[in-house]
Formats: C-alpha cells, sequence, structure tokens
C-alpha cells in the first residue's frame, strides 16, 4: 500500500517537474521590448517545423507572427474581453472566419492548416487548443485593469513578444507571485494580498 | 478519518494518482498545478448575451412556493449561478428568502432525472422521450375521458393550458397545494362573500396580531410579509408597530413577537369574537357591523378566558391595546394553527380586522388570489380513483404520496389507478409510484409565466441556459401528446411549440392593453414581468354570517401534536436541497435532523432530555424521534416540523428523519387538511441521537449580545447607556481606567502604524450596520452567503462536531421559558467583524490573517497553513476550518456548476470566513476604474445585505460621508458586540426597539 503512495506521487512529481522546467534558454532569450512591428516579417514555416519550435503543438499551426507580427492585428481584435473582464477571451470560430472564408493561405502548408480550421467550421467541432498560460485558481488576474493601466500593446509584458512567435510559448512563469509583486513594487501600485487573493 | 474516508468515492492515494496524469482537474481543486494539460475550447459563434468574465442577469419568476417572488438570475459562461431578487418586483423588490435561493440546488441537484423513464418489472427504465410521449397519448386514446390530472403549478398561462386540455379529453383537473390556504379563502366567502385571500399590508399596521398564521415563514407571500413587517417595526417612524402572535408554539413569527400567548389550542376563535365584541362596543366599527352582535355578544372577557384558559387581564389588555392602535392588523390562517375550526378562526379575524376598520386598508380584497382546489377537491378524486373511475392520473409539481398523510386511502386509491404519470424533475415518492416519468424542465430552463395569483401581476419565467439534462417541457408534452392524439384535440392545440404558445397569450395580454405585442414582450421580458396597480374591491358583509366557537383536538394521547410547516423545507420540497437541510431552522437552529419539541415543564414530567428518542402514537400510527426541550411551546402541545422522512426524494432526503403527516388521519375538514387535530402518547424508546444543532449555548448568559431599548426612550434619541442608566438597570462601566489607559496607548499606536507603506495613501474603509429591529432571523442572508461564496456543507456528521461552515450565521438566544418565566428570544446575525484590532491577526505565524489596507480583515487562503490559532484567538468565533475537502463532497455533479467562478474554492487544511464578499468590492473598483470614476456609495452590497427581505443590513465605505452606512452607523441606537474587549469591529449593531417603556 505504501510503495502505491510513493508511486503515485513519483508520477505525480516527475511529471511537475518536467512541466515547470522552462526550457534552458528561455530566459536568456527573453524577447527584448517588442521592435516596430514593421519590421516583422514572419518566416516561411510547415507544420513540420512546429515540432522543432518552443511551446506546445498546437491542433493547428496557428501562426501569431504572421497575424499579430507581419499583418499588425491588434491583440484585442481576437481577443475580445481582454478590455472589460479578468478573461481575455479566446476568439471565437466565427472571427477566425470572418477572414478565412476568403483567405486560403499564401502556400501549401498556410492552406493545409486553415482547410483543418474551415473543415472544424463545417462540422460545427470546435478547435481544442493547448492552453499555455493557467493561473493557478486561488488568484485572480484582471487583464482589464492592465490593458487600462499599461495601454492595449502591454500583452507583452507578460505574454513575451508573441509578434515574434511562430508557435507560443510560456516566456513568464506567471504563477510566480515574484514576477507579478516585482512588476507592482517597481511602478508602485497596489500590494495588497486581496487584490488578487480572495 | 475512517469516517471521513469511506464518504469518498476516490480514495486519497488513488486521487493523487489521477491528479498528477491527467487533466481532470476539477474546479474544486486550487493549487499551482501548472503541469496539466488544459484545453481552451472556443465558441463557435460568439453568444451576443454572453461575455466571458462578465456576468448577464435575466429576469425570471420564482417558483419554489406559490408567492411567485422576481427573480434576477445570475449566469456566467452561460450557467445560472445565483438567484438574486427582482428590485422591480412589487412582491419582493430585490431581496429573496433562503427557499428561493436553493431552487439552484434544484437545477443542479445530483436527483435529478435525466431522462424519461418507464416502470419495468420492480423498478424503471430508461426510455426515449418519443416513446414516452406515444405510450402517454396511447394510454389516453385507451382511457378516454376517465382521465385526471393533479398539479401544483399556479395560475397562469401553464394552468389555463392545462385545464382546456383536461377539459378537452373530458377528464378532471385538481389544483393542489400541499401547504393551501383553503379555511382563509373559505372564511373570506362566509364573512365577504368574496372567494379570495386577502393581501395584507404589514408596513402600514401599528399593531400585528398573528392567530397562529407563521408569516414570516410560510404563511401565504412570506418575503412581502416580512418587508412589511420590518418596516412597521424597523423605528424609521420613531414608533414602532406591537406584535402579538397566538397560537400552542412560538414559531419564528411567534419569537419576533413583542409578546406570545398560548390559548388552549383550538380555543383562539374565541379570543378573536372577544376582541371583536369588545371593540364592537366601544362603537369604533363600521355602521354595518351591528348585525355582528348577535354572533359576538356571548363573547365576553369572562368567557374569552373561560374558553382559553388565558387570564381575564392579559385578554383586556390585548384588547385595549389593539383598538388604541390604528390601523392594526389581524391575521390567521397558518398551516401550524390550522385544527378543524381554522374556517370559524379565520372567519373571526375577518370580523375582527372589519370591526377595527382594518379592511380596506391594511386588509385588501381585489387581487384575486385563490390557491388552488382546496384538499376536499383532491379527496373527492381520491374517492373517484378508489371506485375505479380512474385510468390515467397525470401528476405535475406535486407529490401528493408524501404530502397526503399516509393514514388515508390516498395510496390505495393511487393502486386501483390502471396508469399513473409524474412529471417530476426529481424521483420522489410519486414518481416512484408512477408508470411513466415524464421529468419537466426546471424553471430556470424552460418559458412559463406566474404571478403568485394576483390579477394585476404577471412574471415572466425565461431559460436562462440550456437544459441541465435534455428533457421536454411539460408544456411541449401536453401539445405533443394532443397532436399524438389528432382529431379535434389536434386541431385546438395546434400551436408548435409551448413557448409559441405563451409568446400568444402575451401578445393578446398586450392588445388588451393597446400594446404592440412585440415591444410588450420584450419590455416583460427585460423588466421580469408586468405588475400592474393593486385593485381594490371594496367588500361588505355577507348577511347571516355564523361562527363556530372552540375546537376540541381528538386522539386519546396526553398531549396535543402540532405539525408545523418548517421555513426551510416547506411541504416537504426543500428536503433534497442541502443549502436549505444545513441552513440551521431558525428558532431550533437544529439541521438534517426530525426532532419533537417538548416543554422544558412537561420533559421534567417525562424525565426526558435533548436527543433522547421517543415514540409518538397517536390513533392512526408513530414515528420516532429526539426530543427538543423548547421553553415556546405549551406544556400540553409536542410539535414537530413537517418535510422530511422521505422515502425517496435523492441521496439527500431519502431516508432523513420522520414524517410528521404519519401521526394525522387524512380526513378532510370541510375542504382542507387539519394538520393540529390530534393527540398523541408520547413513550420513551430508550434510544438517543445527538440533536445536530448549531446553537452551542443557546442563552446569553449576561453577555450583552444582543441589545434591545424601550420605543419612549428610543423615540428620544437615547443611546443604550442613557436608557439603561434611565431604567435604573445600572449599566457598569465597560472598562476600567487601566484598561481605558491601555486602550488609548493602542489607538495611538494604531494611527502611528496607519502612516506607513500602503495604509498611508486613502482608502476605503468598509463596514456594515445590521438593524436588530429589522432583522428577523429568517436566514435569507444565510443561504445568500452559501450561494455566493462556494461554501460547502458538511453534512450532519461534522454539523454535530460543530464543524459548519456557515460564514454569515444567524444566533437565537431564549430568555425565560422555563419556571414560570416568559418566554423570549432574541436574534443576531453573526458574521465576521472586521475587527479594526483583530485578535486573530497577531497570531497568525504565516501572516494569512492580516488587515487589509481598506478595513477588511484578510484571510490568504494559499497562505494559510491551518495552525488554527486565529480561530481560537476570535472572540465572535466567525472563522471555519476545513477539516476534509468538504468542497468535494458538496459540489458533486452536476452541483459543482453553480460554483462562483470569482471566489477560490478552499482545499482542505485552510481556515475561511466572512470576505465582506471582497470579490464584489474588487470587481465594483475594476468596473470604477474602467469608467474612470470614483467608487460611490451603492456600488457594492454584500450577498446577505442583498437578499435581505426586512432591509436589515446596510453595507458601504465608512470613509464616505455620504454612505448611507455612515448615516445608519451614526444612529444612537448602535452598539458593538463585546465592546468591553476593544477589537473595534467594523459591523454595528442597531438595538432593537420594543414598544412601550420597559425593555
Amino acid at each position: 500500500m505504501r510503495k502505491l503512495l510513493v508511486a503515485g506521487v513519483a508520477v505525480t512529481a516527475l511529471v511537475a517537474v518536467v512541466a515547470l522546467a522552462p526550457p534552458r534558454s528561455t530566459s536568456a532569450q527573453q524577447p527584448a521590448p517588442p521592435a516596430p512591428p514593421d519590421s516583422v516579417v514572419a518566416p516561411r514555416l510547415t507544420v513540420a517545423d512546429s515540432a522543432a519550435l518552443k511551446g506546445p503543438k498546437q491542433p493547428i499551426f496557428f501562426r501569431h507572427d504572421i497575424h499579430s507580427g507581419q499583418f499588425k492585428m491588434q491583440c484585442q481584435y481576437c481577443h475580445y474581453s481582454v478590455g472589460v473582464t479578468s478573461e481575455p477571451g479566446i476568439p471565437t470560430m466565427q472571427t477566425c472566419m470572418g477572414c478565412h472564408l476568403a483567405i486560403g493561405g499564401s502556400d501549401s502548408s498556410h492552406r493545409a492548416e486553415i482547410k483543418k480550421l474551415r473543415d472544424a467550421w463545417r462540422e460545427k467541432r470546435p478547435v481544442q487548443w493547448v492552453r499555455i498560460h493557467t493561473l493557478a485558481k486561488h488568484a485572480h488576474f484582471p487583464h482589464m485593469r492592465h490593458v487600462k493601466a499599461m495601454g492595449p500593446n502591454a500583452c507583452g509584458t507578460c505574454h513575451g513578444d508573441v509578434a515574434r512567435m511562430p508557435q507560443v510559448f510560456k516566456v513568464n512563469n506567471i504563477n510566480n507571485m515574484g514576477f507579478c509583486i516585482s512588476c507592482h513594487v517597481e511602478r508602485n501600485v497596489n500590494r495588497d494580498c486581496t487584490a488578487c487573493h480572495y | 478519518m475512517s469516517d471521513h474516508t469511506t464518504r469518498d468515492p476516490i480514495d486519497r492515494r488513488r486521487f493523487l494518482t489521477v491528479m498528477g496524469v491527467s487533466s481532470a482537474g476539477a474546479a474544486a481543486l486550487g493549487g499551482c498545478s501548472t503541469g496539466k494539460v488544459e484545453k481552451l475550447i472556443p465558441y463557435l459563434v460568439q453568444d451576443p448575451d454572453q461575455v466571458p468574465g462578465l456576468p448577464t442577469t435575466y429576469a425570471s419568476t420564482c417558483t419554489e412556493c406559490p408567492a411567485g417572488c422576481g427573480l434576477h438570475v445570475v449566469t456566467r459562461e452561460a450557467r445560472a449561478i445565483k438567484l438574486e431578487g427582482n428590485p422591480e418586483h412589487p412582491i419582493n423588490a430585490g431581496s429573496i428568502c433562503a427557499r428561493g435561493q436553493a431552487g439552484l440546488q434544484g437545477l443542479y441537484n445530483p436527483g435529478r432525472l435525466k431522462f424519461p423513464m418507464a416502470r419495468h418489472g420492480s423498478g424503471h427504465r430508461e426510455i426515449l422521450w418519443n416513446e414516452a410521449i406515444d405510450r402517454l397519448a396511447a394510454e389516453l386514446r385507451t382511457a378516454g375521458n376517465r382521465v385526471a390530472v393533479i398539479s401544483g403549478a399556479g395560475p397562469g398561462t401553464f394552468d389555463t393550458l392545462l385545464e382546456s386540455w383536461v377539459t378537452a379529453l373530458g377528464g378532471r383537473l385538481v389544483r393542489y397545494q400541499a401547504l393551501d390556504h383553503e379555511p382563509l379563502r373559505l372564511a373570506s366567502r362566509s364573512v365577504f362573500g368574496q372567494d379570495e385571500i386577502p393581501v395584507h399590508d404589514f408596513a402600514a399596521a401599528q399593531f400585528v396580531l398573528s392567530f397562529g398564521a407563521d408569516f414570516l415563514e410560510t404563511w401565504h407571500t412570506p418575503i412581502e410579509n416580512q418587508r412589511g413587517f420590518a418596516a412597521a417595526r424597523g423605528f424609521e417612524r420613531g414608533t414602532v408597530a406591537k406584535s402579538v402572535y397566538v397560537g400552542p408554539r412560538a414559531n419564528l413569527t411567534g419569537i419576533n413577537a413583542d409578546q406570545w400567548l398560548a390559548p388552549t389550542p383550538g380555543s383562539e376563535v374565541s379570543l378573536a369574537l372577544g376582541m371583536a365584541n369588545a371593540l364592537l362596543a366601544r362603537g369604533r366599527a363600521p355602521v354595518d357591523a351591528g348585525a355582528l352582535s348577535v354572533v359576538l355578544a356571548p363573547y365576553t372577557v369572562a368567557k374569552v378566558a373561560e374558553d382559553t384558559g388565558l387570564s381575564a387581564e392579559a385578554i383586556t389588555k390585548l384588547i385595549d391595546e389593539f383598538a388604541a392602535a390604528a390601523p392594526s392588523l389581524a391575521v390567521a390562517g397558518g398551516i401550524g394553527a390550522q385544527h378543524r375550526g381554522a374556517i370559524d378562526l379565520c372567519a373571526a379575524v375577518h370580523v375582527l380586522n372589519y370591526v377595527a376598520g382594518n379592511v380596506g386598508t391594511t386588509v385588501k380584497f381585489g387581487a384575486g388570489v385563490k390557491g388552488g382546489d382546496g384538499y376536499g377537491a383532491l379527496a373527492a378524486l381520491e374517492r373517484s380513483m378508489a371506485a375505479g373511475e380512474i385510468d390515467v392520473l397525470l401528476v405535475h409539481e406535486a407529490n401528493p404520496l408524501f404530502t397526503v398523510p399516509r393514514a388515508g386511502g390516498f395510496k390505495a386509491a393511487w393502486d386501483r389507478v390502471r396508469f399513473k404519470a409524474s412529471t417530476s424533475l426529481f424521483f420522489d415518492e410519486t414518481a416512484a409510484g408512477s408508470d411513466l416519468l415524464i421529468p419537466n424542465l426546471h424553471p430556470l430552463e424552460r418559458w412559463d409565466d406566474a404571478g403568485g395569483g394576483r390579477n394585476h401581476l404577471a412574471g415572466l419565467i425565461q431559460p436562462v441556459m440550456e437544459p441541465v439534462y435534455r428533457n421536454v417541457a411539460t408544456g411541449d408534452v401536453l401539445l405533443q401528446v394532443a397532436r399524438k392524439l389528432g382529431g379535434l384535440l389536434a386541431q385546438q392545440f395546434a400551436v408548435p411549440s409551448y413557448q409559441v404558445h405563451l409568446q400568444n397569450r402575451w401578445a393578446e395580454l398586450a392588445r388588451a392593453r393597446g400594446a404592440d405585442p412585440a415591444a410588450f414582450w420584450r419590455e416583460a421580458l427585460q423588466r421580469g414581468g408586468v405588475f400592474g396597480p393593486a385593485p381594490a374591491a371594496t367588500v361588505r358583509l355577507a348577511g347571516n354570517i355564523t361562527i363556530g366557537g372552540p375546537t376540541q383536538i381528538d386522539g386519546d394521547g396526553e398531549v396535543v401534536f402540532a405539525p408545523y410547516p418548517s421555513s426551510m423545507y416547506y411541504d416537504g420540497r426543500g428536503a433534497n436541497r442541502p443549502w436549505l437541510l444545513e441552513n440551521p431552522d431558525p428558532v431550533t437552529k437544529m439541521t438534517w435532523q426530525s426532532w419533537v419539541e417538548v416543554n422544558p415543564e412537561t420533559a421534567k414530567r417525562w424525565d426526558v432530555r435533548d436527543g433522547e428518542i421517543v415514540r409518538l402514537t397517536s390513533t392512526t400510527g408513530s414515528i420516532e424521534a429526539p426530543i427538543f426541550i423548547y421553553g415556546g411551546i405549551r406544556p400540553d402541545v409536542v410539535a414537530m416540523p413537517l418535510g422530511l422522512g422521505h422515502s425517496e426524494y435523492g441521496e439527500y432526503a431519502k431516508g432523513r428523519g420522520a414524517n410528521a403527516l404519519d401521526l394525522l388521519s387524512a380526513q378532510d375538514g370541510q375542504g382542507f387538511l387539519p394538520y393540529l387535530s390530534t393527540k398523541v402518547r408520547v413513550e420513551k424508546t430508550g434510544g438517543f441521537k445527538k440533536l445536530a444543532r448549531t446553537d452551542g449555548n443557546p442563552r446569553e448568559l449576561g453577555r450583552g449580545i444582543t441589545e434591545s431599548i424601550p420605543a419612549s426612550l428610543a423615540a428620544r434619541g437615547l443611546t443604550l447607556k442613557q436608557a439603561y442608566e434611565e431604567l435604573g438597570k445600572g449599566h457598569h462601566e465597560i472598562n476600567t481606567e487601566r484598561e481605558l489607559e491601555a486602550i488609548t496607548g493602542f489607538r495611538e499606536a494604531q494611527v502611528e502604524a496607519r502612516k506607513f507603506g500602503d495604509y498611508a495613501a486613502e482608502h476605503p474603509m468598509w463596514g456594515m450596520v445590521i438593524d436588530l429591529s429589522r432583522c428577523t432571523g429568517c436566514s435569507a442572508c444565510v443561504t445568500a452567503c452559501y450561494a455566493e461564496n462556494n461554501i460547502p456543507f458538511v453534512g450532519e456528521a461534522d454539523v454535530l462536531r460543530g464543524r459548519e461552515m456557515s460564514w454569515m450565521r444567524i444566533e437565537r438566544y431564549f430568555e425565560g421559558g422555563e419556571d414560570g418565566e416568559p418566554f423570549k428570544a432574541s436574534i443576531i446575525p453573526m458574521l465576521c467583524q472586521h475587527c479594526d484590532n483583530a485578535p486573530c491577526e497577531p497570531v497568525c505565524p504565516v501572516y494569512a490573517a492580516y488587515h487589509t489596507t481598506d478595513g477588511l480583515n484578510g484571510q490568504v487562503y494559499n497562505r494559510c497553513v491551518g495552525t488554527r490559532y486565529c480561530a481560537n484567538n476570535c472572540p465572535y468565533k466567525v472563522r471555519y476550518y476545513n477539516w476534509y475537502a468538504y468542497a468535494k463532497l458538496a459540489f458533486p455533479e452536476p452541483l459543482n456548476l453553480q460554483l462562483n467562478p470569482e471566489v477560490t474554492v478552499r482545499a482542505r487544511g485552510v481556515m475561511e470566513k466572512c470576505t465582506f464578499c471582497i470579490q464584489r468590492i474588487r470587481g465594483a473598483q475594476h468596473r470604477a476604474r474602467l469608467e474612470d470614476r470614483p467608487l460611490r456609495d451603492g456600488d457594492v452590497t454584500t450577498a446577505c445585505a442583498q437578499a435581505c427581505p426586512s432591509g436589515a443590513i446596510a453595507f458601504g465605505n465608512m470613509n464616505d460621508p455620504a454612505a448611507k452606512v455612515v448615516q445608519a452607523a451614526q444612529n444612537p441606537r448602535g452598539y458593538h458586540v463585546l465592546e468591553e474587549i476593544n477589537v473595534r469591529p467594523a459591523v454595528t449593531y442597531l438595538a432593537r426597539v420594543v414598544p412601550g417603556a420597559e425593555a
């Protein structure tokens, strides 16, 4: 019985370690403050390259670097509720199709990915994205307050320069309270425990 | 530990394993479990009503009792998470009772039927919906007109549809409410020729006299009554209406009254007629009341005293006080005092109101409230069933196999009916006895309307979310069955769906008012309905009024048995909702169990103690339940709450407690069921059951927790201390000189400390004021707190260990009731006092309990390591510890869908307590910041204050001089509980004002 218990804990620990340990290079490659997006041209990549990229593989090789970087789309175009609620809002399939009804992709690899989206839309089957940032349930993060205070382009402060990420990965450990607090100290804003924990 | 693990479907080891490798992280699990692979699943199409993270509120109408209160249903991510009162609704004006809020636990009840079922051998098996409709249609086809329907649905579109459906089939419809007010309606008919239940204006009354009517619990429209009662007693006008309760047992209404009179059960009518007689003699009555003198003349004070056993002085005093108040209000007709003479009693009270000139002022006719067809109609149907005249019986929103006493022949008659169908959402007794279960949708999942039976009110019920289970609304079942049956029936019910039928009917309503149907519908949907002004009918005394005298209680026992409706379980429908099972009974503070109330004197005579199990035997049956010694009951009466003792009705209700109805004969008492009708024998069984009561010590022991002040002194603006001095009660100095020195020193240190860090800036200072003159102890706030703050219920076993988690609790203290002392009770809501000088804070070794910059006593769950030092040091005992992972036990699917996403679900080993609804404070601050404005008074209110039907709780920023709460706190009646320990609470209580010159 005792053995079983230990095994259980070990599994938990192993998974936790694997998941918690960030790729070594991440912090070293911490992107500099986003450069003017004009200069961004997304690299040509195919879905086969996604395995080599940082961050979890998504069901569709969705390119933030193309949408947000090359085409300079506002984050809020898709993450529509970030300015009004604590939830950033995952774009509905309808939002995607709003453009991709017409836009079918410039090369075969893009077309293949967009076809996945169109198939899913036709079959009324939402795409199951792999979640990258999950805030612990005992903390509350009001996205809207941060967007209000720091402006609509401040997303990168926590999420990194998504405009240059072909595949999104976790840049900062948002569940490390020091990460939050250091910023709050620097800006001399609320550090009360119950600002977030309730 | 073993006790705990056996309750767990997953043991701890397996739980850990599962936790590690899968994403099955239930909402109940907190922690930084970043190792889980979670999925983000987008909407296909954006619902225009839903923004993730923002609540969407829908107006609807409550159907938990026939009162018809308006609801605001708060939804998040398209699921209902809280029920609140609709501020625009004339009945409840934004407040809501405990039962109403627990409607959510009906919606998400784990015992809900997930699909239609048909009898299969001794049990039931799942069938498809089209099979169920076919089956019902086939049975109806063969039955011809030998069809009957028992419906508990109140007046409204569904009721009219059902009536025409049954009529088209040639069958019979019986509208049956277990807790109906037939005697009151029948008395209105005999006294005023008006076949309706009057509406009462408690707020206008200067004197409230109740003859057994539990108007704060279940009688008529409890919230409306309570709002009025609080207004009459709240001392806003500088006066306070006196309240007297007449009945064998002091219920919540009784303990809120200033005086409790307990005449011989059955003799109340004599007191009412005696009072009317005296008032008539004083010449204050309307002219046509003279005809009553023949009826009233025999009821002299001496006769009343002889009949009731009350002293002549007490009767005269009551008459004098009642006569001096104008307008006054007398009410009657409560279930707990419904004996065979109930119609006479209600008629006598009508006469008393008429003689006192209250009819038309505090007693109003014209709204047309009818109630059901009455128990007499059900009894008549039962005879037809027994005679084999009914082949198909449909039961809708009723549970007659539970609410009709078993001693009668209802079950036998039921068994003679060839085919029974039930539309119950749950597997209740009636469903268990049915051949076909066609579960209705919950009112939060379907279209309907309800107006509490009042002509001028029509409340809409709209679906606020996708159904939890894919069932079919009974309105649609009726239409589909009619279509299946074909012929004329199909032509008559050709409308495609019940929703269309409802809209058509509302379009007629709109056209009748000359309004555009579409706009009318849209506005009604937004506002929750159409609320016209109350019509008034002038009534005159009928001729030939005869009113019978006192009634005898039958049976061969030693004591009278008084079953009474519980303010939590109502007619038994609340027994499957843990919020109601764990919300203590307002009078006894009992949870999860049945009990028998016995007077201390009687208990001494019988040599029984609290918890001793006794057997009660009447001529029709016997039940066993533990003793609860209660001073608020006559020595020759024992009382028991109704609503428990279910043999089915889901895991929470089944097999819990005893059914008090088992002692009653099912005999029809001229159109109603006489509940107070039998005497019982009581014998010891030798068994014992620890009572799951939450009141700790039921007496105050001079601690000065609840305070009261005589109206005459309060009117002069005296403080409590001055009042004590005036009364010569010698209120001693709270603190000694040395203590005062320490207090001053401490204050200075505190002021110093406020100069540093975050604390130096300007912040709000949250505070609360609770007016004990208004609070009735109804416990609506308790359920509101459970719903808002994801508070888990702990169950009977843990309540017995004192581990209930009620952040907000109502403390009830008894006085007297023994050795000839008059019985009294006082009530006070108790929650975290958010002390400025909080004793819990300095003892926390990890700073989990600390003072926030905005004056809250913060509790950081993720910091807490569970030493429980804070709870030990709390003088108010308002900190609650998670001994087990209660959340896992309390929110089994689909109950977890109710959880408020704004509040952390606490884990095991964590201390928790009232936060002043900090999630609401932070939410309001976020909104204000987004709108670039400062926080305004009224932006934040706590869940308890919002729900309170009495308006007893005010909440706001104490640093805002314009805030209502600041003005309330400056009331001279204000005091702090346990002021002498200098913890400086943020909660101010206002002493209860009692009429007269004596506290």
